[in-house]
């Protein structure tokens, strides 16, 4: 898939702050560190209908973890995003 | 997450931080689901969602996903999945939880005797926090015998659609519609795309926190304006293009966000610009 990063944008608010063409105000510029975010199509992994893959790591309680194990016959939810840190 | 745990839906979440990272995380927070690790970004990878418009050496912010979420059901299939281009914008907990029990937002068409479509059109929640995807959501009620159109559709005809006002702080993504049947009228030789009886369209959208306005008593609230659109045929003639307009006022705030900081009276204290540190030493 070729994937096409949004480069719209424009200064706005305070100094160092950036409008993305959505209008969310962030103190970065478009297209640079993480806000490198997709126009168009990007993937997004697993499709509806599927059985979700296998999802084993390590939790935050050093604990190891088999996703599909672990909920034990319950449904779930599984979010992906950027970092606890940042 | 109360809420998680009451209707039996187990929460994961997956980041590339360290182990130590999320535990500093998750007992700043309190957190009671369950932080995996995917320091290499193995996971996203094999997901296929890895941000792959970062280069590779960019650190740290190389190794991070697209952001989005999977509601599993109890055999383990995937029965939705929430991305969005920009990660200004996401679906909220309450629309996950209530995917990963098989519900959506509906309304039971009113019984009608009317020989003309008739139309409700909702906003799925009463409150909208900015970034936070709702759905606008269009039931269109056809009469036995008559059917509307789904895009393509050739000039003259008008598919039904769900249109938003353009305003500043609105943001609305693509149409959710259900599939459409082909159907190549026997006059002019015309394919259509054509719904099967009544008709839910979802209009996913948000507000970016420009259109929040302050009432006196200090309260927040968003106007959303709009109108559907359809045209209602049956198999031998189309009746007229038809529109009905929408005007909803919901409360409106930011979320909250965890300050993650450090500095004096910035609470809670999870190291954070330790472990960006961290997180940038060890890819270098």
């Amino acid at each position: 898939m070729d994937i096409k990063v949004d480069t719209r944008g424009r200064e706005a608010g305070p100094p160092g702050y950036f409008d993305d063409a959505d209008g969310f105000l962030m103190p970065l510029a478009p297209n640079t560190r993480s806000r490198r975010i997709p126009l168009g199509d990007f993937p997004t992994g697993p499709e509806v209908g599927t059985r979700l893959p296998d999802v084993i790591a390590v939790d935050q309680h050093g604990r190891s973890v088999d996703l599909h194990a672990d909920r034990g016959g319950q449904p779930a939810v599984l979010v992906f995003s950027r970092s606890a840190v940042w | 997450m109360a809420a998680f745990d009451a209707a039996g839906v187990k929460l994961y979440t997956l980041t590339y931080d360290e182990i130590d990272a999320l535990a500093d995380y998750s007992s700043a927070m309190g957190v009671t689901f369950t932080m995996l690790s995917d320091p290499n970004s193995e996971v996203i990878r094999e997901f296929g969602i890895l941000n792959t418009l970062i280069p590779p050496d960019e650190h740290p912010w190389y190794g991070i996903p697209f952001p989005g979420a999977y509601a599993i059901d109890a055999d383990g299939n995937v029965v939705a999945k929430f991305f969005d281009r920009n990660f200004g914008a996401r679906f909220g907990s309450e629309q996950l939880l209530a995917a990963a029990l098989g519900r959506r937002f509906e309304v039971e068409p009113a019984p009608s005797l009317a020989e003309e479509v008739s139309v409700d059109v909702r906003l799925d929640a009463d409150r909208l926090l900015s970034g936070v995807l709702h759905e606008i959501v269009a039931t269109f009620r056809v009469p036995e015998g008559q059917h509307l159109y789904g895009e393509p559709v050739p000039d003259g005809l008008v598919a039904a659609t769900i249109e938003v006002d353009d305003a500043p702080g609105i943001v609305s993504r693509t149409l959710v519609a259900p599939p459409t049947s082909r159907l190549t009228l026997a006059g002019s030789g015309d394919t259509l795309e054509v719904y099967e009886g009544d008709v839910v369209l979802r209009l996913p959208i948000a507000q970016n926190g420009r259109a929040m306005q302050k009432a006196d008593d200090g309260k927040r609230h968003v106007d959303i304006g709009g109108r559907v659109r359809w045209q209602a045929c049956d198999d031998v003639e189309c009746g007229l293009p038809r529109s009905q307009s929408f005007e909803f006022r919901v409360e409106a705030g930011f979320p909250v966000l965890p300050d993650m900081g450090p500095g004096v009276g910035r609470v809670p204290e999870m190291n954070g610009a330790a472990h960006f540190r961290k997180m940038i030493d060890r890819r270098k």
